[in-house]
């Protein structure tokens, strides 16, 4: 937007404020960016060089064999679709159910309209750690252990109050008369959801959207205890192949790690381009 | 709105995605992965086939559920692979064998918890002495295997190794890897420091570790962060020497333990900067880089010994080691006694199906048969508690532990088996306390005896 | 806007999935935990009543004590100091400086890395031999200031806390979503008034999102912060003497050592301080202020 705005030149309080500005910016990129760098450099190290030598220093001699090692041995190809395909399906679900449910709560006076959302934003606080066992019996009564549905259900369902918060806080924020406006014109319950609700929470739904994918695809407990066969393995249980407590092979882990973390890297950076194009470009009617 | 409708498009396409991948899975799940609530469905099919057709057609093949955490870079990984391979080939079409892997400890431990708690228990599973044993073992979820023992298969194991764990004389849950606690120490730098002999007491002990200190060297690593395990297997050594063969009958009221943490404290003087927050990753590292004198852990570690990787200018760090045993405390009632654990239980889950018992049984014995334990041993370089033969091809290292444990007046066990699973967890705070000098000894031990009561 | 009779049949169709799986996944489980609270249980023998002796047991102990303390304390900053830096600079980069869609994309960089990675390179900065911040000490000349930051009772936790702080780029997105929906009218009168960007963010734009993702955000780091777990227990694993410790962290202890009863009445009590937060942050936001009313949405045509 500030393409358009003619800016004055820079002088006193305006100057100090932008090379402030500036520090700020560069500061947060080098601090988020150094992980990333960290994590390349000692995924090319020895697992000698990683534990003896300094953890700042480079590698000797650049292994990519750790690399292959986490290819070859831990089968991360098939664990990487895995956790594509239960991501990207849990949380398809998971927004549409959670927006639906969001729309509701957040258009409509009900009786126990506030205490349903409280519950919901309860749920936010539930230490799922504590509830092993009554998820590992549910999703077996359901027959759905060892399933990529038993993983997808899970997963849909236990992101649903974080993005039921998410995306009602969006459309609390769109304007009523909107949506009147739509009714009096004889729009039903379903027209007002989707022509109007639907597209103006776009920024809410994404977020929630890209909360519940990340939340997916590092989720590891769950994705171990429901699933048996290497067949249907995520990603995060093939991160975990190389450690172990007498034992870790800590380079080819670092390795494993950079190749989970390209595609989501990837993937953030694709949808984000076009999500947030369409965010921007927003528009009430098509 | 069009690029609203293309995302949504995008989402129903993944929907029938997900579909496919839901009815493909169970598909081939009586295959390959037989794993859903064992308890249940086993019952069935098995139970029928040989009623039906006793003489001609074979029973159905039995499949038996093994998570394993003897996979990925677990030594024993490579010839425990084989194993299982060997013998689904000897019983094709009868019995299969099905190793789900598992590769983080704690992650396996919360999974066999809550299946075992939920009435699923895996066919076969390995336990550690984290969980329960007594508690298990009373539960009537285990097979009890005391019959079978007695056939003569329990004569190819120690003597005694089934004292400790067996209830009213049964025997459910069958220890299996052992591990014990002799001390490596680099020769290399003990003859830098001017020594030419392991110290044989304590007092002894810190005479070295005094001049370790003197010439720049860690006399050895201590770690309070994770869980602490170094600073454990001191601990447990500590024990040994101070309260001797009978230290854990009166539980945690022994004096001996809180003389034990004394000592305990005083060795954080002589080890590397940062030992509070150290994990094992780190003792591992300052052992490997040459500069730490002497190295405390299970024989599980031999290999790394060996390990060209580790090697400095060529030389492998096995050839600049020695092995040691405990030293004594003056004053203590320890005597040449040893430190041991159990490494890995083998539970197998009580099966309604005779056919069934009879399968996993025939697998376990197949896996604790003297051959193939000793092949395993010298793949591995772990220890077991079946009598075997060792291979004239093990390693020196390796034949020093065995020494040491054949020469050892008595065993007394690591506190982390000797106590319930709340001690272990709550060492590593307890430790961190008493070296920080938040709690003073007899604090520390008042820590570790709460955890236990709250548990308890 | 009021409920018409038309409406009720598809309000609970679409209510109907949510409230589904909230009961199966949620509710259900829950009331679980709060029955296994009452209990002494050790997941194999029979379950045995114990009322409220766990709670007790708990209230006693010191690591519990520490751990609410600190969970407390870390929802505090994540949502008064983590988050308002994060508006910082979601404020500066929805001014679109050069190169701000690159800033952006890296600035979400650290949610995408794996805990364990996070955990090991923090490790290393904090390690006392080798570690990086000990090394820039000892390079300003700094260097008796050097210490085993992990394994110092005074500077555990505030090490474990402001490495963590920084890692705004969540937050910082779901503002700047919120940001970019603001009708450029609001900014291009308020040029055309001579004021200056820090006014026109002081004055527009946070006024602006308070009621929205700002509100979200606070509620979501904060309750972020009471549920913290994963990088403590790859950090420090609670140490030293419980220092670092969490409820989470605690609960997961007291599973491992199969004491159902306390761990279920420790996730209980997390449970209820996170009602009374969020319930808190709420009133902060509702009371204060003019309330900023729905607002127009920028480019509706």
């Amino acid at each position: 937007m500030s393409e358009t705005r003619v800016h004055a030149p820079l002088h006193g309080r305006e100057l100090v404020l932008a090379v402030l500005r500036w520090i700020l910016i560069i500061f947060f990129a080098l601090y988020t960016l150094f992980p990333l760098l960290w994590l390349a450099v000692s995924s090319l190290k020895t697992n000698f060089e990683f534990l003896a030598g300094s953890p700042f220093a480079l590698p000797a001699v650049p292994q990519w064999q750790n690399y292959i090692n986490a290819l070859t041995v831990a089968g991360l190809g098939r664990m990487l679709l895995n956790s594509v395909i239960v991501g990207l399906a849990a949380t398809a679900f998971n927004i549409i159910v959670a927006s639906m449910g969001a729309y509701c709560i957040s258009r409509f006076r009900f009786n126990g309209r506030e205490q349903l959302f409280t519950l919901f934003t309860a749920g936010i606080l539930v230490p799922l750690n504590a509830l092993m066992v009554p998820y590992f019996v549910i999703i077996n009564k359901l027959g759905l252990y060892n399933t990529y549905g038993g993983m997808i259900l899970l997963y849909c369902a236990i992101g649903i109050p974080m993005s039921t918060f998410l995306v009602r806080g969006l459309m609390d924020s769109i304007p009523i008369d909107l949506e009147e406006a739509a009714y009096i014109d004889g729009c039903g319950f379903f027209g007002r959801f989707f022509h109007i609700i639907l597209p103006l929470s776009r920024t809410g739904i994404v977020t929630a959207a890209t909360f519940e994918f990340l939340t997916c695809w590092n989720e590891f407990v769950f994705a171990n205890l429901i699933v048996s066969s290497e067949k249907l393995r995520t990603i995060q249980v093939g991160i975990r192949y190389f450690t172990n407590q007498f034992s870790t092979d800590y380079v080819s882990m670092y390795a494993a790690i950079m190749i989970s973390i390209i595609p989501s890297i990837l993937g953030y950076v694709l949808f984000q381009e076009q999500i947030i194009a369409g965010m921007t470009s927003g528009a009430v009617k098509g | 709105m069009k690029r609203l409708l293309a995302l949504l498009l995008a989402l129903v396409m993944v929907f029938g995605l997900a579909a496919c991948g839901n009815s493909a899975a169970p598909a081939e799940k009586p295959a390959e992965a037989p794993a859903e609530a064992p308890a249940e469905a086993p019952a069935e099919a098995p139970a029928e086939a040989p009623a039906e057709a006793p003489a001609e057609a074979p029973a159905e093949e039995i499949v038996i559920n093994f998570p394993s955490i003897w996979v990925g870079t677990d030594s024993k990984a490579a010839y425990m692979a084989q194993l299982v391979e060997n013998f689904n080939a000897e019983n094709a079409g009868a019995i299969k064998v099905v190793v789900e892997e598992q590769t983080d400890y704690q992650a396996y431990r919360d999974k066999i918890r809550t299946t075992i708690t939920t009435g699923s228990a895996p066919d076969l599973c390995i336990l550690d002495t984290t969980f329960d044993i007594k508690a298990y073992s009373e539960s009537g979820k285990f097979m009890d295997l005391t019959p079978y023992l007695n056939e003569g298969w329990g004569d190819t194991f120690a003597d005694g190794a089934f004292d400790a764990w067996s209830v009213d004389g049964h025997t459910y849950i069958l220890p299996f890897e052992s591990a014990i606690f002799p001390l490596i120490y680099n020769t290399k730098i003990f003859n830098e420091i001017g020594w030419d002999h392991f110290p044989a007491t304590y007092d002894e002990f810190f005479q070295f570790c005094k001049d370790a200190k003197d010439k720049g060297y860690n006399a050895m690593g201590q770690m309070a962060g994770d869980n602490a395990w170094s600073s454990m297997l001191w601990y447990s050594l500590i024990v040994e020497a101070i309260g001797g063969k009978d230290v854990y009958a009166n539980g945690l009221q022994d004096p001996a333990f809180v003389e034990a943490a004394k000592v305990l404290k005083e060795m954080y003087s002589y080890t590397f900067d940062g030992a509070i927050s150290a994990t094992a990753g780190d003792v591992n590292g300052h052992w490997l880089a040459r500069d730490t004198a002497i190295y405390l852990n299970g024989p599980w570690w031999i290999g790394n010994l060996y390990k060209e990787d580790n090697a400095v200018d060529g030389v492998l760090l096995a050839d600049d080691c020695d092995v040691a045993v405990n030293p004594k405390y003056e004053g203590g009632k320890g005597d040449g006694g040893l430190v041991t654990t159990v490494q890995g239980f083998l539970a197998a889950a009580k099966q309604d199906d005779p056919a069934k018992e009879a399968a996993v049984v025939k697998f376990l014995q197949y896996l604790t048969d003297p051959d193939h334990v000793s092949e395993l041993a010298l793949s591995s370089g772990a220890m077991f508690f079946v009598k075997y033969t060792p291979s004239p091809d093990t390693s020196v290292i390796a034949q020093k532990f065995t020494e040491i444990a054949n020469n050892a007046n008595y065993t007394v066990l690591h506190v982390n088996g000797a106590f319930p699973t709340a001690f272990s967890t709550e060492f590593p705070a307890a430790v961190s306390a008493l070296v920080l000098g938040e709690v003073d000894e007899q604090g520390f031990v008042d820590m570790l005896q709460t955890a236990i009561d709250n548990a308890a | 806007m009021k409920l018409e009779r038309s409406d009720r049949g598809p309000l609970w169709a679409f209510l109907g999935p949510a409230i589904i799986l909230m009961l199966v996944f949620f509710v259900i489980p829950v009331i679980y935990v709060a029955v296994v609270s009452l209990m002494k249980w050790n997941g194999i023998s029979a379950p045995e009543f114990r009322a409220v002796r766990n709670y007790l047991l708990l209230f006693k102990d010191k690591a519990f004590q520490r751990s609410v303390i600190n969970n407390v304390i870390w929802a505090l900053v994540a949502g008064f100091i983590q988050v308002p830096l994060a508006m910082v600079m979601a404020i500066i980069l929805s001014r679109k400086p050069k190169g701000w869609k690159f800033f952006r994309t890296v600035y979400f960089f650290p949610q995408v890395i794996s805990g364990i990675a996070l955990a090991t390179l923090w490790r290393a900065v904090y390690n006392a031999e080798t570690g990086l911040l000990n090394g820039l000490l000892k390079a300003f000349g700094q260097g008796a200031l050097a210490k085993d930051w992990l394994g110092t009772l005074q500077t555990a936790f505030p090490a474990v806390l402001i490495y963590w702080v920084f890692y705004i780029g969540y937050y910082m997105v779901i503002m700047m979503a919120d940001i970019t929906t603001i009708d450029e009218s609001y900014y291009e009168a308020a040029t055309i008034d001579g004021a200056t960007d820090f006014q026109q963010a002081i004055h527009i734009t946070i006024p602006l999102i308070r009621r929205t993702s700002l509100l979200t955000c606070v509620t979501l780091a904060s309750v972020m912060g009471l549920r913290q777990f994963e990088q403590v227990y790859m950090l420090t694993n609670g140490g030293p003497a419980n220092s670092t410790s969490t409820i989470v962290l605690y609960m997961y202890k007291k599973l491992q050592d199969t004491n159902y009863g306390m761990a279920s009445a420790s996730a209980v009590i997390l449970i209820l301080v996170g009602i009374v937060f969020i319930v808190c942050i709420r009133k902060l936001f509702e009371g204060r202020g003019e309330g900023a009313a729905p607002r127009k949405r920028r480019a509706v045509k």
